[in-house]
């Protein structure tokens, strides 16, 4: 099976080496931000803007953050972070339940406890020049830095962008301002392909390999595509998160151990399956399709 | 900050002392070392590890948490990779945790505990060991050994028989009489108990017409149990003598204090982390200051002080006088 990148500094590479002890990376914190600026982008998008410069020298693409909520008393929300540069940091996401509408209702000036950076993000350091990038509603938040990072060593990069109405399909022109060629889907037609994003795929000319984030019917779609023709794939997954720092088990996901890894990898089932449980927070979000058993 | 060695805060165990009665409790702070980079373990009075099985266990499938008002539904059930592997790869590291490490042991029949536990109690890294009667996400229909006085008692007599490290047995709430249960726990051994598991409960997503989590039905934590965590730890203070781990929904210090006076001996801090991973020595910050406000020295004066019996009991006994 080929592998996305040869590079031995891969975070791929990386997080396998550090296997089964793959503790929360070490050099997260908890990393206090302020409120810059705040925006909705869409009605009910809202995109934060935060002071936190140490966290901008830190964070790699496809990292993600757990945003404390002032006050506690819930658990803090796993977001990707949006955007990295100079002294600024972003968060964009969605106000979906109670938990992001206590983010959401954050003014400028209001303090933000983050840990963060966290998890083994997307390898950009492939050889491979014709990428495609698939992003699903809010996993856009979570492919700016990979796009900007494929863009700067001078690949094409490709944005299929799926979301359920025009008005959704929030900050595509941000990416094409980037250099990202546009390509965009909505499930009901009001902009660009009417239908899912995997099927606009499917349609365009094969990538030398593809980065993708969002729902996980999409991620199980692109993964799929991805396998059918041989493609590299590496899918950034959602899924419920506890901790976020790998202490409770709550977000796993099946892979398969290879036989490299197994000997430094635990067996998650009595019967020595090499299908193993392996936690989105610490093994992830990042995970090849070829790996993942779903 | 109020000066620390002023106060005793200590909180024993049997025969562990924990210089904090502050306590990351099971599948909530990994093995401690996940949370170091957050903060400083060595103001933290202990931590309990995830619970150890005899076979590795894969656990249920996602999703595994829903969070929920006031708190969230988890059934991760069990994931882990066995005692050998455990025994193995694992352990040896918790000799860096620079708090006491109190192991867990959880399984399907009598001998299972005892073998589980008579293996990870004889490492030295391993401080205590808590017995995991109480899960109520790998039970059938939610049966666990912590629902039956009779078969509480012969998980911990044969624990017991294995080892001389505190036993610690961790209740359920899905119970109706705790008291028995806990008189039966301590008849049987047990050096002090944990009170209290996760309260069953589910939710269902109406767009999908199914239930939200993969094991259908769950564990509820934080806030929402609070009361009902507290009055338990109250109910058993009263039936037994031996140390109470308090535990669930414990969020802020006046939230453990509330446990320490219905009688907690030390205070288990579990999702509360997940909201912040600094909740435990928060928590311990506040406690102090509300001795030093006080002017308390010891914690062990407040164990309990709330604790003053029933009001309908004792109209009942009027009545009868």
């Amino acid at each position: 099976m080929r592998r996305f990148s040869d590079n031995p500094e891969s975070f791929f590479k990386i997080w396998r080496k550090s296997l089964p002890v793959a503790l929360s990376s070490p050099i997260s914190a908890v990393v206090p931000t302020r409120i810059l600026d705040r925006s909705e982008v869409a009605r009910d998008v809202i995109l934060l803007g935060l002071e936190a410069p140490e966290l901008v020298e830190k964070v790699r693409p496809g990292h993600f953050a757990m945003a404390l909520l002032p006050g506690g008393q819930a658990a803090g929300v796993a977001l990707g972070i949006y955007e990295a540069r100079g002294e600024r940091c972003s968060l964009l996401f969605f106000l979906a339940g109670d938990r992001t509408h206590r983010l959401g209702a954050l003014r400028i000036g209001d303090r933000l406890d983050l840990v963060a950076p966290l998890g083994n993000g997307f390898d950009c350091e492939g050889a491979q020049r014709d990428i495609a990038i698939v992003a699903g509603g809010v996993g856009i938040a979570s492919v700016l830095l990979p796009a900007q990072a494929l863009l700067a060593r001078g690949a094409r990069v490709r944005l299929f962008y799926g979301a359920r109405t025009a008005e959704r399909l929030v900050e595509a022109e941000r990416f094409a301002a980037e250099g990202c060629e546009l390509l965009l889907a909505t499930d009901d037609g009001s902009r660009g392909y009417n239908g899912v994003v995997t099927d606009l795929l499917a349609r365009e000319d094969a990538a030398e390999a593809i980065l993708a984030c969002g729902p996980t019917p999409m991620l199980r779609a692109v993964s799929a595509y991805a396998q059918e023709r041989n493609i590299p794939a590496q899918l950034s997954l959602e899924e419920a998160f506890g901790c976020g720092v790998g202490g409770c088990w709550g977000c796993v996901v099946p892979i398969v151990r290879t036989s490299a890894q197994a000997p430094s990898f635990p067996p998650s089932d009595a019967d020595g399956s090499d299908v193993v449980h392996a936690r989105v927070c610490v093994e992830g979000p990042v995970f090849l399709a070829n790996e993942l058993r779903w | 900050m109020v000066d620390l060695s002023k106060f005793d805060v200590s909180a024993r165990i049997g025969s562990l002392v924990l210089p904090y009665p502050t306590v990351g409790l099971s599948g909530c702070y990994g093995s401690g070392a996940e949370f170091a980079p957050y903060v400083d373990l060595s103001r933290l009075g202990a931590v309990v590890l995830k619970s150890v099985t005899r076979r590795p266990r894969m656990g249920n499938p996602t999703p595994r948490i829903v969070h929920t008002p006031a708190g969230m539904l988890n059934a991760i059930g069990l994931q882990n990779p066995g005692i050998d592997w455990y025994l193995r790869h694992d352990v040896a590291k918790f000799a860096q945790t620079p708090c006491a490490t109190i192991g867990s042991v959880a399984g399907f029949s009598v001998d299972d505990y005892a073998y589980v536990c008579e293996r990870l109690a004889a490492r030295s890294e391993i401080a205590a060991i808590e017995l995991n009667i109480s899960c109520p996400n790998v039970a059938h229909e939610g049966e666990t050994f912590a629902c039956d006085p009779d078969l509480t008692a012969r998980v911990v007599r044969a624990a017991r028989a294995t080892t001389d490290k505190p036993l610690i047995a961790k209740l359920s709430p899905n119970v109706t009489d705790i008291a028995t249960i806990a008189r039966s726990a301590v008849a049987a051994g047990a050096d002090a108990l944990a009170v209290v598991n996760t309260v069953r409960g589910m939710a269902i997503d109406i767009h999908q017409r199914k239930p939200r989590l993969g094991n259908i039905t769950g564990g509820l934590s934080g806030a929402a149990i609070r009361p009902i965590a507290l009055l338990a730890v109250y109910e058993v203070a009263r039936a037994v003598s031996v140390p109470i781990l308090g535990q669930g929904g414990i969020e802020t210090a006046s939230d453990a204090l509330e446990f320490v006076l219905a009688g907690a001996t030390a205070v288990g801090i579990g999702t509360a982390n997940f909201a912040d991973p600094r909740a435990p020595m928060t928590i311990l910050d506040g406690i102090v200051a509300y001795m030093a406000q006080r002017n308390v020295r010891s914690l062990r004066d407040l164990v309990g002080a709330a604790n003053t019996g029933f009001a309908n009991i004792n109209q009942f006994e009027g009545d009868e006088g």
